[in-house]
């Protein structure tokens, strides 16, 4: 059973930092310019904070842990998120226009999970899921568990190999555990994301992968807290969440709660500047403040029993 | 000896080196006594302070091979630890670990004529454990600690200290795993030498040791004190389940 405790942290961090991006889109941040064409000239500038942001509203949606005030929240951030995207069409076209790109699928999910549909979009995706060509994109083993996961959340024709895609991951080989790095970390979080659904399925995550993750899972927490990479030590908890009886203990969550700024934002990293300027710190911030939330919700969920998810 | 123009210090960590190398000799060489000393010959502080440093590790060699500490060792070790005062610790845990080490080498010269020269050292308390039960709380520290007293891990070495590391293979685990990331290879080696000794010892061990042995040895086994716990784990190894 997850310590009290933690989870009275965790609600606590989970609500700030919830409060914090709902206070940043309210404030005016996270708005495609109204020329914003299919073509996005830089997806990561605020498309994709946009879509990280409708994740952690669609799961708080989902596990339907958070009081009323959290759950209204997170009704706004995916309303406006989905205003933005001109309810859905901007993903259809552009993914109309490309049939090789991935985040139309990916970001969909995110909405498809909260009951935003686009039903041409969807036909669209059954429409290239048939293609070999879209199966054939040559990415990461966790990057087409994303892909795998997105139409699974969708509820699109594409039935993806579970197993083979778990296989072709880092952590799916088990490998020698003092290898990993920074960029596999993320890697590694990813693949039990994804396989998982973010911790609704967690007997979808291979009996040895979960084996070797209540192993090691306490040693990389441990060393990327000492490092200070606090967005990493973020999505290592919410593994931690998805993956059963949680192993790693207080530390990460008293050490993020402990972070935390008064209005909420959670510091990427030991290293990087919080600015005065509004628009640069959610930039820099942004996806830690995700992360927070993300793995508040999970824990808490977790810990009472979990949502079970649709068969 | 060539220590002229060095600080004590330097002079005592040259000597701890000379006596480890001649050590890892003896080890490679099948397990004969190290050639720590010419007979007959008064040893010099240094070297009675490197060897009270290596204490039970100086009959690595032959303990790794079934055969019995060898008096020559044995002679110039109980001399060390007549002559030489206990380390000063500073700190009630170095106390602790050099108490455990001194307990090692008593062990080893209880085994030969010189035994009864020295009064052997009561067992010291136990390093405190990880707290029972629990998988999330005190493994570091905890391995720290037992990597200070890989000495210990030694065959026809038996203690409370040996059954910690019975129980907790894991945290010797996660504590190897840990110092690889961190780039502390001297912890690293140490508690890989544990693993080797719970391997051989007939435990299921979660890390696999040989990797960690190998890249330790291509990275950094710089000197011969970190060559020889290469050794005595590989040596751990090799002698597979007694």
């Amino acid at each position: 059973m997850t310590d009290t405790q933690v989870l009275t942290v965790a609600q606590r961090l989970g609500t700030r930092a919830l409060a914090w991006l709902h206070a940043h889109y309210t404030d005016g941040r996270g708005r495609l310019t109204d020329s914003t064409v299919i073509d996005l000239a830089d997806p990561d500038d605020v498309y994709k904070p946009l879509c990280e942001t409708a994740l952690a509203a669609s799961l708080v949606l989902r596990e339907g842990v958070a009081g009323p005030r959290d759950t209204r929240a997170a009704r706004e951030l995916l309303e406006t998120a989905w205003a933005q995207l001109r309810g859905g069409d901007l993903l259809y076209d552009r993914q109309l226009r490309h049939v090789a790109i991935t985040d139309p699928l990916e970001t969909y999910a995110h909405f498809a999970r909260a009951g935003y549909r686009h039903a041409a979009l969807e036909e669209l995706l059954n429409s290239l899921g048939r293609l070999r060509a879209v199966h054939a994109l040559e990415m990461q083993g966790s990057r087409r568990l994303a892909l795998a996961n997105a139409w699974r959340i969708a509820g699109l024709e594409h039935r993806p190999d579970w197993p083979a895609l778990a296989r072709a991951t880092w952590l799916g080989a088990r490998p020698e555990p003092w290898t990993i790095t920074w960029v596999i970390g993320y890697q590694v979080t990813h693949t039990v994301f994804h396989l998982t659904d973010w911790g609704s399925r967690p007997d979808c995550l291979p009996e040895p992968m979960r084996d070797y993750l209540r192993d090691w899972l306490p040693v990389w927490l441990d060393v990327w807290l000492e490092t200070g990479e606090w967005d990493l030590v973020g999505e290592l908890l919410i593994v931690d969440s998805c993956i059963g009886e949680p192993v790693t203990g207080r530390t990460g969550w008293e050490a993020l709660a402990a972070l935390q700024h008064p209005d909420g934002l959670i510091p990427r990293d030991a290293v990087t500047p919080v600015h005065e300027d509004p628009e640069d710190t959610f930039r820099e911030h942004e996806h830690t403040a995700v992360v927070g939330v993300v793995a508040a919700t999970v824990a808490l969920s977790r810990a009472l029993g979990g949502t079970p998810a649709p068969a | 000896m060539p220590f002229a123009d060095t600080s004590l210090r330097d002079e005592y960590a040259a000597a701890v080196e000379q006596v480890a190398g001649r050590t890892l000799d003896a080890l490679r060489d099948g397990g004969g006594p190290a050639a720590l000393t010419a007979r007959d010959t008064t040893a010099p502080r240094p070297l009675l302070a490197a060897v009270r440093v290596l204490g039970a590790d100086l009959f690595a060699p032959q303990l790794l091979t079934g055969a019995e500490p060898d008096g020559p060792t044995a002679e110039l070790l109980v001399e060390a630890r007549r002559t030489l005062p206990p380390p000063a610790a500073g700190s009630e845990e170095a106390a602790l670990a050099i108490g455990w080490q001194d307990w090692a080498a008593d062990r080893m010269l209880a085994r030969t004529p010189f035994g009864a020269a020295v009064s052997p050292a009561a067992p010291p308390r136990t390093p405190p454990a990880p707290s029972p039960g629990s998988e999330t709380a005190g493994w570091q520290a905890w391995a720290v600690r037992m990597a200070q007293l890989s000495v210990l891990a030694l065959p026809g070495l038996d203690g409370p200290v040996h059954e910690d590391a019975r129980t907790h293979t894991l945290g010797l685990a996660r504590g190897a795993t840990r110092a690889m990331l961190r780039n502390d290879l001297t912890t690293a080696v140490r508690l890989a030498r544990w693993l080797a000794w719970a391997r051989a010892d007939g435990r299921p061990v979660r890390l696999e040791i040989e990797p960690v042995l190998e890249r330790i040895r291509l990275v950094g086994a710089g000197s011969a004190r970190m060559r020889l716990e290469l050794d005595v784990a590989h040596g751990l190894l090799n002698a597979g389940p007694r």
